[in-house]
This record gives C-alpha cells, sequence and structure tokens, in this order.
C-alpha cells in the first residue's frame, strides 16, 4: 500500500498496463505472463471462458488480490494506491449488499468512503439507474436492481475508469439498453471502460478492443473489427441464377447461404477487378459487406488454438 | 481516521435491523420499564421507609438508602458484565465474516479506504454497540434509581465502560479468526472460548495455589498469563458500581493488560488482512 505522503500517480499513456501479469494459486496459474494495454478513453473488454482468469485480472487490477509476478499500473500508479482506487468505480461479478439498507442509504455510504461532498449526486445516479424513490430494502431488491444499484454505485464521482464484471447479468432487455447507453455516456465523458461479459454481443456494442484470456494468457487482442473480420475478406451476394462454375473460375467460393459467396481482395483495386470479372460471367451483384464473423467464433477459435 | 468513522457508522446502520440486537434493545427497555413503574422506593430522611416490587414488599425497609442499593448495583454491574459480553460474542459474531463475504469485500477494497481503516471501523462500530447498550441499561437503571432515592452514582456507568472493554477485547480475536476462517459460527466458538479462558485467568492466582507444583502448574501459569482477566475485571466492577472499595492500580494493570491484548489481535488481524487475497 502506497503511503498517502509518496508520490502522485504519474501520468501515463495507458489507463491500464499489465505487463507480464502473473497469478498462481498453488499449482494452478490462474495468469501466466498477461500483457495488456489500454488507451485512456477506450472500452475494452476481456473475454474468455470459465476459469480464464478474468476476475483475476480485474482483481489484480483494484489490488483486491496481490500478481505473484509482473506489474500492472492502473491509471498511472499502483492499484493499492487509494487515490487511483479513489478514480475507480467498480461493479463486482456477485454483488453482496447490505440487505437493511435502502438505495439511496448505500449510495450515501459509498459516497462517504469515496470521499464525495455533492450531496445530490446520489439521487442524480439512482434516477440515472431507475431507482429513484425506491424505498424498499435492498433485501427485497430483484437481481437486475441489484445490479443497477451497483452499477450507479460505481458511476459516484464520476470515475476515470469503470470496471464493470458482468453489469448486465439478470438486467431486462430493456435495462440492458438503459445500460448501454449510460456506459456510451461515460465514455463521451472520457472515461475508460473495462468489461468481463459473458454476453459477447454485449461486448461487441460496448467495446472497441477485446482481449481473449485463455488458460492465463492473452492468446488474442485487438479491435473488435480487426477480430472479427478482414479488409481483404468480403461476402458478395448475386441476384439468383449465377453460374457457380464461372464464379469460382473469377476467385469466389461459396459459402452456406444461397447465393452468398465469399471473395479475397488486398485492395480496393483488386476487389473491383473481382468483380467486373464476375460481371463478366453473368452475376449481378446484390450486395457487398466485409466478411465478419462473430466474436463467438473467434473466441472458440483463439481458445481452441491456445488449447 | 475520518474514513475508520464512516465504517463504523455504516456497521451501525447496519446493526438498526439486526434481530438480535432489537431483541436486546427491548429486553433492556422492558426491564427498565418494569424497574421505573413497578419499583416502590419510598425515602424518609436518607433510610428506605418502604421498598415494593410489584406490590411485594422486599424486606430492606429501614435500611440507609446508600447501602441499601449497593448489592443491587453490584448485581446490574454482574448482569451488564456476564449477560451483556455473552451476548454480545453471539450477536456481533457475524460482522467480520459479514464484511468480508464474497461480493462485498471486493467493492469495499476497491474504494478509497486502507485495509486497516477497514478493520479497526468494523472493530469499532461493534465497541460503539456494546457501548450504547451498556449506556442504555447501566445509565437507565442509574437515572431511574436516582430518581427514586436521590441517590447519584456513576458506578453503573464506569462497570458497564469495564464490560464493554472487555467485549471489545474479545471481539478483537473474533475478528482476526474471521481473516483465516469466514465463519460467524467459529467467530463466536473462539469468542466464547477465550470469554470462559478469561474467566478462568481471572482466578488465577487461586488456581495456581491449587496446582501442585511440577509441569502442569508451569503449563496454567504460562497457557493464562497474557489471556484478559475477565473475571477479576467483572470483581472490579461490581465494587465499582456497589461503590465498594477496589484496587485501582491492579485495575489499571488489567485494563491495560487487556488494551494491550486487544490491540495485539487487531495487529495480527490487519497483517493478514494486508497479506490476504479476496
Amino acid at each position: 500500500m502506497t503511503p498517502s505522503g509518496a508520490s502522485p500517480p504519474s501520468p501515463s499513456a495507458w489507463a491500464i498496463e499489465a505487463v507480464g501479469l502473473s497469478k498462481r494459486y498453488g499449482a494452478v496459474d490462474a495468469l501466466a505472463g498477461v500483457d495488456v494495454s489500454v488507451p485512456h478513453g477506450a472500452a475494452f473488454g476481456l473475454i474468455g471462458l470459465n476459469g480464464a482468469g478474468k476476475t483475476t485480472f480485474i482483481k489484480s487490477m483494484l489490488g483486491i488480490l496481490r500478481p505473484t509476478g509482473g506489474s500492472i499500473r492502473v491509471l498511472g500508479g499502483r492499484p493499492r494506491d487509494r487515490r487511483v482506487r479513489a478514480r475507480i468505480g467498480y461493479l463486482p461479478e456477485r454483488l453482496e449488499l447490505p440487505p437493511s439498507f435502502r438505495a439511496d442509504e448505500l449510495l450515501a455510504s459509498v459516497a462517504r468512503l469515496k470521499g464525495l461532498r455533492d450531496r445530490d449526486e446520489v439521487e442524480r445516479r439512482l434516477a440515472r439507474v431507475g431507482l429513484s424513490g425506491e424505498r424498499a430494502r435492498i433485501g427485497a431488491f430483484s437481481k437486475g436492481m441489484k445490479q443497477r444499484l451497483g452499477l450507479a454505485a460505481a458511476l459516484l464521482g464520476a470515475p476515470s475508469l469503470l470496471v464493470l464484471d458482468e453489469p448486465t447479468d439478470g438486467i431486462d432487455p430493456l435495462g440492458r439498453v438503459e445500460v448501454r447507453r449510460i456506459l456510451a455516456e461515460e465514455r463521451a465523458r472520457g472515461a475508460t471502460i473495462f468489461l468481463n461479459s459473458h454476453l459477447l454481443s454485449e461486448t461487441v456494442r460496448i467495446c472497441d478492443r477485446v482481449g481473449i484470456l485463455s488458460g492465463g494468457r492473452l492468446v488474442r487482442e485487438g479491435t473488435v473489427d480487426a477480430l472479427c473480420g478482414s479488409s481483404e475478406h468480403h461476402r458478395v451476394r448475386f441476384a439468383p441464377g449465377v453460374d457457380p462454375a464461372r464464379l469460382a473460375a473469377a476467385g469466389f467460393t461459396p459459402t452456406d447461404a444461397a447465393d452468398t459467396w465469399r471473395c479475397a481482395a488486398r485492395d480496393p483495386a483488386e476487389l473491383g477487378a473481382r468483380l467486373d470479372a464476375a460481371k463478366a460471367a453473368g452475376a449481378w451483384l446484390m450486395e457487398l459487406a466485409p466478411d465478419l464473423r462473430d466474436l463467438e467464433d473467434v473466441l472458440a477459435e483463439a481458445v481452441g488454438r491456445a488449447a | 481516521m475520518r474514513a475508520v468513522a464512516h465504517v463504523a457508522f455504516d456497521l451501525l446502520l447496519e446493526a438498526r435491523s439486526r434481530r438480535w440486537l432489537l431483541v436486546l434493545a427491548a429486553a433492556i427497555s422492558l426491564v427498565l420499564s418494569a424497574i421505573a413503574l413497578f419499583l416502590q422506593l419510598d425515602v424518609v430522611d436518607g433510610s428506605l421507609a418502604a421498598t415494593r416490587l410489584f406490590g411485594q414488599s422486599l424486606g430492606a425497609d429501614g435500611e440507609a438508602v446508600g447501602l441499601a442499593l449497593r448489592p443491587l448495583f453490584a448485581a446490574s454491574a454482574w448482569i451488564v458484565f456476564y449477560g451483556g459480553i455473552s451476548f454480545g460474542i453471539l450477536a456481533c459474531s457475524d460482522f467480520g465474516p459479514r464484511m468480508l463475504s464474497p461480493g462485498r469485500i471486493e467493492l469495499l477494497l476497491s474504494l478509497p479506504l486502507h485495509r486497516v481503516e477497514l478493520l479497526v471501523g468494523t472493530w469499532l462500530g461493534v465497541l460503539c454497540i456494546a457501548l450504547l447498550g451498556a449506556t442504555w441499561g447501566a445509565g437507565g437503571l442509574t437515572l431511574i434509581l436516582g430518581w427514586k432515592t436521590g441517590v447519584w452514582t456513576l458506578g453503573p456507568l464506569a462497570a458497564g465502560a469495564l464490560a464493554c472493554l472487555t467485549f471489545a477485547t474479545i471481539h478483537a480475536a473474533m475478528l482476526a479468526v474471521s481473516l483465516w476462517a469466514r465463519s460467524a459460527a467459529l467467530s463466536a466458538m473462539v469468542g466464547f472460548a477465550l470469554f470462559f479462558a478469561g474467566v478462568v485467568a481471572g482466578y488465577r492466582d487461586q488456581a495456581l495455589a491449587a496446582f501442585q507444583a511440577g509441569i502442569g502448574r508451569e503449563l496454567f501459569r504460562w497457557a493464562t498469563l497474557a489471556l484478559p482477566r475477565v473475571s477479576a475485571v467483572c470483581r472490579d466492577a461490581m465494587a465499582i458500581a456497589g461503590s465498594e472499595a477496589f484496587d485501582p492500580v491492579g485495575l489499571a494493570a488489567r485494563a491495560g493488560a487487556m488494551a494491550a491484548f486487544a490491540g495485539a489481535a487487531l495487529a495480527l488481524a490487519a497483517w493478514r488482512f494486508e497479506g490476504k487475497d479476496f
């Protein structure tokens, strides 16, 4: 723990910077040399199978557990530095809140412990997550309400970094839309978002960068577009009635979908040439799109490759 | 220090709805109400002229009121001490384990707090609950009897404070144990074990005299050396409450030893907390 009189966290280009981070439990490597750099203002999603090390990474990031090797810096400082933690909002995966508190009492408690003085902020945050005026005790809350309250607690103090572990777990579909809207607002404000979610569709919608953990190692990392697609591969749909043999001769490969083909082209000129060849073969272009894969496919491939 | 106070305050907020503590508060209030309403103490020229409880004579008529109340105050100190501490161990055994429960400790540790502040705040919060209970019980009794007889003494409150110090010592050990095994049952078991060992340690000198010289005696001497002298402090509390003579130097030594024991238990807990992964 850094003494309060120590030098302040140094400014860094990275909101989160892990170098060779490892954590060992007995004979098991929960993290085995993870390198991750998340720039300020980014929305980074960490995905992986159960036991991949995602929660261990998050806990290392927050100083809740001590890594056995490597280093991690958050907002330019050490995770155990209270000045760093004062700028972090965290929503744990398995949220356990005091059942006898009301929503406003819990937020007031978190605000006190964060050293916040703005008395109106509690009400604003409650209103933002749709819990304004809620007088019931937390013990009577549904899981979704607890999640929303946890999110409101994480948002207190307008943190520079939001660390969210399964934030939409238990929240209904419309509530998820609202959560995404809140996170978009936080990003627009300049906050960095670090998301761990099993819902890959949520990760795609919220994050611009994704890292895949498998067996305690970061096996893939990049922008969602880069992971899910390639600028060299395209999906092309032609009008029905095309001759498959002539299209294949023009460099197109069939897909499972009717009248839909794939083609590879290094640049627009090559793509134009291929489409000209298709046209010459009697194929009329109906639709052209980058050949994107699901994040699920990318995850399965990455995990399979790691295994 | 502000963070410690906030943690303690939150614990008090949480205690509001604890059934055990509400039962304790209700029981104390019931006993005090019964004493206020049904204990008749008529004082004439400094002596009890009539003493009745629920209409039945207590047979203390004619005694000097100051003397007559001494056994009552001493008995109340005994009840606050043994009853209050036993109840406190039971009712407060899960505050530590709850603070450490998964999903809650992660949220607390992500806040700008030092772990030691969280620990000391929890301990102080429980101490405040004990102080409130003791003040409500002993203070209420003092006020009611003072109002009825004109005899005003701080003895019962001082006895209550000693009971709180003893409970705080035991609770520090209970908190430390929670950091090794997060179990309210284990925490309560350790609390009661230390409590009873402390009762025995309070009779250490008498017990040592009963041993024959040898290994058994030396083992007992060493085993009880650092234990809080619970029963000895209770005797001091009863003496203070009953305005009897007591050994202030001996009491200061026993209270100091208990404070040192509590400090050592908290230091051990803090060391464990700092190094523990959650």
